[in-house]
């Protein structure tokens, strides 16, 4: 007779809470979808406004996540980790701008660079380069680049837009990547549950430990993804752009406040350009601030970050984020109004 | 040494598949438009197959060596992971409404594809007009077709004091995603009074006159629709 020494028994009174846990959340979604159901936000204009909007930056958000999750889980099945030692081994001057740089050729937006990130870091790329490589991507992509060019034709400020962004979110990103410094993956990245859990697939064949990476990833995305857009929707539902308007004419605050409405709104990093140009009050510079910072840090992305890298960093992100582009954005402003 | 199916593996499996149901039902009822441009409705089909297959790999890959039980905090994370899908699923087709308009920006024409050549000519549609709005040539075009007439659709709002018989016809315009959305609007005179409320969806015909940097429609006939298939404009 067969002996299954290898499973640790499982006792009835933990099955029996899991069963119990596992019953109550499909109770609790069942209930929820009853109450949206019957009780037809239409009535309640700003809880459809909220739903919708909440619905959108997940909808839109999603597929990218997973389409960095894939990336992700074929980094970590595929490539040996001896191609990022050696990368490692690069001086740090080079390697954040080559970082930085890698990220043209990685045309999603913010929320697929960011389980990407986390596993160059734990396959070996200093993990200076791999936030570097994270702020970047969502920047310097092509159709970040045409988004944005698109979205500025025809006005005198194309190029300073377009290159200035380009030049600036660059900067940026490696500005970062400087003050992560030698930090150590152990002490930048936030062990996950499932990093151990997916030690027993060592043995397994290729495609079931890539199913297993990309649902770790996709799970513990999804959780920091599902309640940053919450957050996001909530102030677009709440908190009316016009606030900032107030203050267009100001040379410093005018940067703040587009800045902190990019945090606040949490766009994708393709269409973001779109509303950046249609704050006409705010000069270039503003505009700039809005499209340099919002890509780097957005409640969204601080709710991912939380998640995914140690206490301090969101910290770290949020301080040379908005330094190095208020420094930038205030030189352009002298320059170019 | 002898596999069973994972408890928390096969749940994993079970909310991306429900992920992916809501993409493929996004997809075959054409509600993605009541979330996305049509420029990003390409994320809806990669979306849905790209989590089709992710859950497909985690249920077929499900059956392990040792117990994985399910603990009620990963209960709890997966169930705030499927909770979009209930809301989403569960919410009756609905639009980004007139409460959203004084949170929002206005349409400056960003990305518009329209040119003046579109607007001289043709019949004239609410992006053309939006666009007209937003540059000097697009204006001289449309002053060129005053007088003319143009059916418009849009939902309805009104400006605290305004007369009763005018009302703003209203849409908003999605780059991306809702999220995104700024408003286009055109001031609409002749409106039958107390006919129709904030948020109604109306079909305008009438004479079209740019005024400055305004657009007004004389309204020859105003009449009640249902809310369209594509509610948002996309520049």
């Amino acid at each position: 007779m067969a002996v299954d020494v290898a499973r640790p028994p499982v006792s009835p009174a933990r099955a029996g809470s899991s069963r119990r846990a596992g019953l109550l959340v499909i109770g609790t979604l069942a209930a929820i979808a009853l109450v949206v159901r019957v009780a037809d936000p239409a009535g309640v204009a700003w809880l459809q406004n909220f739903l919708i909007i909440f619905g959108s930056l997940l909808v839109e958000a999603m597929p990218f996540v997973l389409l960095g999750a894939f990336v992700s889980a074929a980094i970590e099945v595929f490539v040996p980790t001896s191609v990022f030692a050696n990368l490692g081994r690069l001086p740090r001057p080079l390697q954040l701008p080559a970082a930085a740089l890698a990220g043209v050729a990685f045309p999603v937006c913010e929320c697929g660079s960011v389980p990407v990130a986390r596993r160059l870091a734990q396959k070996g790329l200093a993990p200076s380069a791999a936030v570097t490589f994270m702020l970047a991507a969502p920047i310097l992509n092509p159709v970040v680049v045409a988004s944005t060019f698109v979205a500025y034709r025809g006005r005198d400020s194309l190029w300073t837009m377009v290159l200035g962004r380009m030049a600036l979110g660059f900067v940026v990103a490696v500005a970062v990547g400087w003050v992560v410094g030698n930090t150590r993956k152990e002490d930048l990245l936030r062990p996950r549950p499932d990093d151990d859990v997916e030690g027993e697939d060592a043995d397994r064949p290729r495609w079931a430990r890539f199913a297993s990476h990309l649902t770790g990833d996709v799970m513990f995305m999804g959780r920091f993804l599902v309640m940053g857009a919450a957050i996001a929707a909530a102030v677009q539902t709440f908190v009316p752009q016009t606030l900032v308007g107030k203050v267009a004419d100001l040379p410093i605050l005018s940067l703040v406040a587009m800045m902190a409405l990019a945090f606040l709104m949490s766009l994708c990093s393709e269409s973001d350009a779109f509303v950046a140009s249609s704050f006409t009050l705010f000069g270039p510079s503003a505009q700039l601030a809005f499209l340099v910072a919002g890509p780097m840090i957005d409640l969204k992305l601080a709710a991912l970050y939380a998640g995914t890298y140690s206490k301090g960093f969101v910290r770290t992100v949020i301080v040379v984020v908005f330094a190095v582009t208020l420094v930038g954005t205030m030189w352009m402003q002298v320059v170019f109004g | 040494m002898s596999r069973s199916w994972s408890p928390s593996r096969v749940a994993a499996g079970l909310v991306l598949a429900a992920w992916a149901g809501l993409f493929w039902f996004l997809l075959v009822t054409g509600r993605w438009s009541l979330y996305l441009s049509t420029r990003t409705f390409w994320v809806v089909p990669t979306g849905a197959t790209l989590l089709t297959i992710a859950a497909v790999l985690r249920l077929a890959s499900a059956r392990t060596e040792s117990r994985d039980p399910l603990s009620p905090r990963t209960s709890w994370t997966l169930g705030v992971i499927a909770l979009p899908v209930v809301l989403i699923m569960a919410l009756p087709p609905a639009t980004l409404s007139g409460y959203a308009l004084g949170r929002r920006s206005g349409f400056v024409g960003s990305g518009v594809s329209v040119s003046a050549d579109d607007i001289a000519s043709g019949q004239l549609s609410f992006i053309d007009v939006a666009a007209a709005q937003t540059s000097k040539e697009g204006m001289v075009a449309l002053r060129a077709r005053a007088g003319e007439l143009a059916t418009l659709e849009g939902f309805v709002w009104r400006e605290t004091g305004a007369p009763a018989d005018e009302i703003l016809l209203t849409r908003y315009v999605v780059t991306c995603c809702v999220a995104d959305a700024t408003s286009a609007q055109v001031l609409v005179v002749n409106v039958p009074p107390g006919r129709f409320q904030p948020d109604d969806w109306v079909s305008v015909t009438g004479r079209i006159y740019p005024l400055g940097n305004q657009i007004l429609i004389d309204a020859s006939r105003v009449t009640g629709i249902p809310q369209p298939q594509r509610p948002y404009l996309s520049p």
